[in-house]
């Protein structure tokens, strides 16, 4: 665990320091751009895809759809997408959380990430016909549910980190519509924030063996002017493992816990 | 044990101890379709489905403790629960259950089990022929669990263990050495069972087992559950 932890976040170090470099030179650049479609650090898109995973035919269910189980690396955003359209309460929030160099960004505070959060973590992915499980690494080290066995949403009482998530299959690709969020977590390191109008639809395509695409489409009419679309990678890593990834170990900010403050 | 849930879904200590969302206090419920164990495609019993331990989370007695580690255990117990790693929002391990439902996965090479509570985590079960693999963690809360099946009995191996775990509330301690094994079995379509043998050469002078038996959820799936984080609950 160690290593992965130090080498990944070393790496997001050297990139949040190079984001932040290139976002000044672009800020010096462009003084006045409007800053509803400003790029943010955190958020500058990819130059290139990942090198592609292992080849081979999709590996497929009993009941022939194909199995998305397997060790996979976190989803890698793919280059071209374009800049979200926000609405300004969101663009300068985003502004602000990014020049603030995410210093409040949940997820170092140990919470969940939500949906679509990237993690730098592998994940396990677990199908059988009616559920398919989300298994994260980190951070943190817990998981999602894909309800396959039911076509409408449960009443969602009290919003959720993670939703509520129905899964159903178009040809072979698996299509995840996740609403019921709360708004505390951010989409990415540049804060990109949402409401508790959030809705989220994942269409996930193994490709073949080792690669997964994964469209994600983000709507939320309190934040963003029309749907954001993102299109991602995901890697089977079939010699690797997740890792007991446990934050609250080295939790920094224990003054938020419970245990030694009461 | 009985204490700590009721104290668990007052709200004001909710916002402290965690996000409780929505339990409903009438979650264990028998079933009226009384019936054997399902059977999973492979033939297996079909362990999955939302169970909740009855009785107590504690273990019936105290296991035969080594001088050293009995010791440990009674300065536990007189701090009253000073340290508790469940009280800093840290994973119970693998002996140590909470009163709130697991859920069981099974498929033929992996069976998953998901935890409402605690750290709202999971276990693996690999049972697809590999040994006990310690190269990349040698020491973690839920150790490495390789299973097999043995007749209708699924057999769980676990060793890899760190030692802050308790192995309940009480603060019974365990070594690094434990070694546990797991006999789960689903007698009726409405009850599991999980046969514990713990061992721990470095602090038990004989083997430890011990007999859980779990009551099917109906109705209700897991909930979001997730331990502490009192700053961002309230924002």
């Amino acid at each position: 665990m160690t290593n992965r932890y130090v080498s990944e976040m070393v790496a997001r170090a050297i990139a949040v320091s190079m984001l932040v470099l290139v976002w000044f030179s672009a800020s010096a650049q462009e003084p006045g751009k409007n800053t509803k479609k400003v790029r943010y650090p955190g958020a500058v898109r990819p130059t290139k895809a990942p090198p592609p995973g292992p080849p081979g035919p999709v590996p497929r269910m009993p009941d022939g759809k194909p199995d998305l189980s397997g060790v996979w690396n976190a989803q890698r955003e793919l280059p071209g997408d374009p800049e979200p359209d926000m609405l300004p309460w969101a663009a300068a929030l985003t502004k602000q959380r990014t020049e603030n160099y995410s210093a409040d960004d949940p997820e170092a505070r140990c919470v969940p990430g939500g949906v679509p959060r990237a993690t730098p973590y592998h994940v396990q992915m677990v199908s059988t016909p009616k559920l398919i499980l989300i298994l994260f690494e980190g951070n943190i080290h817990t998981f999602r549910q894909i309800f396959l066995d039911r076509t409408e949403h449960l009443k969602i009482a009290q919003p959720l980190w993670y939703g509520d998530s129905i899964g159903h299959w178009e040809g072979d690709t698996l299509v995840v519509d996740t609403i019921g969020f709360n708004d505390k977590f951010w989409f990415d390191m540049a804060g990109h924030p949402h409401t508790t109008q959030l809705h989220v639809i994942e269409r996930y395509h193994r490709r073949d063996y080792g690669n997964m695409d994964v469209e994600v489409t983000i709507i939320d009419p309190g934040a963003y002017t029309k749907p954001w679309v993102q299109h991602r990678v995901q890697i089977l890593t079939p010699d690797a493992d997740i890792l007991e990834y446990v934050c609250n170990e080295n939790n920094q900010d224990p003054g938020h816990l419970e245990g030694d403050t009461h | 044990m009985r204490k700590r849930l009721s104290n668990t879904l007052l709200p004001s200590v909710a916002v402290g101890a965690g996000l409780l969302l929505g339990v409903s206090p009438a979650w264990a419920q028998h079933g009226k379709n009384e019936g054997p164990a399902p059977r999973a495609l492979d033939g297996k019993v079909d362990l999955s489905g939302v169970w909740t331990v009855s009785g107590s989370t504690d273990l019936p007695s105290d296991p035969a403790y080594l001088p050293a580690a009995k010791k440990l255990y009674e300065e536990r117990k007189a701090s009253g629960g000073k340290g508790d790693p469940e009280k800093q929002c840290l994973p119970n391990g693998v002996v140590r259950i909470e009163p709130l439902p697991y859920k069981i996965v099974q498929t033929p090479k992996l069976v998953v089990l998901l935890s409402e509570g605690n750290t709202h985590s999971y276990r693996r079960f690999f049972l697809d022929g590999r040994p006990h693999n310690l190269d990349l963690e040698p020491n973690t809360w839920n150790g490495n669990s390789i299973g097999h099946w043995e007749g209708d009995t699924l057999v769980v191996d676990t060793i890899g263990f760190n030692d802050k775990s308790w192995l309940d509330s009480t603060g019974k301690p365990h070594s690094e050495a434990l070694h546990v094994i797991e006999r789960y079995s689903r007698p009726d379509l409405n009850h599991l069972q999980i046969a514990y043998n713990l061992d721990d050469p470095q602090m038990f002078s004989q083997p430890y087992t011990f007999t859980r038996t779990f009551t099917r959820v109906i109705g209700r799936d897991l909930k979001e559950y997730f331990c502490a984080m009192n700053s961002f609950v309230g924002k």
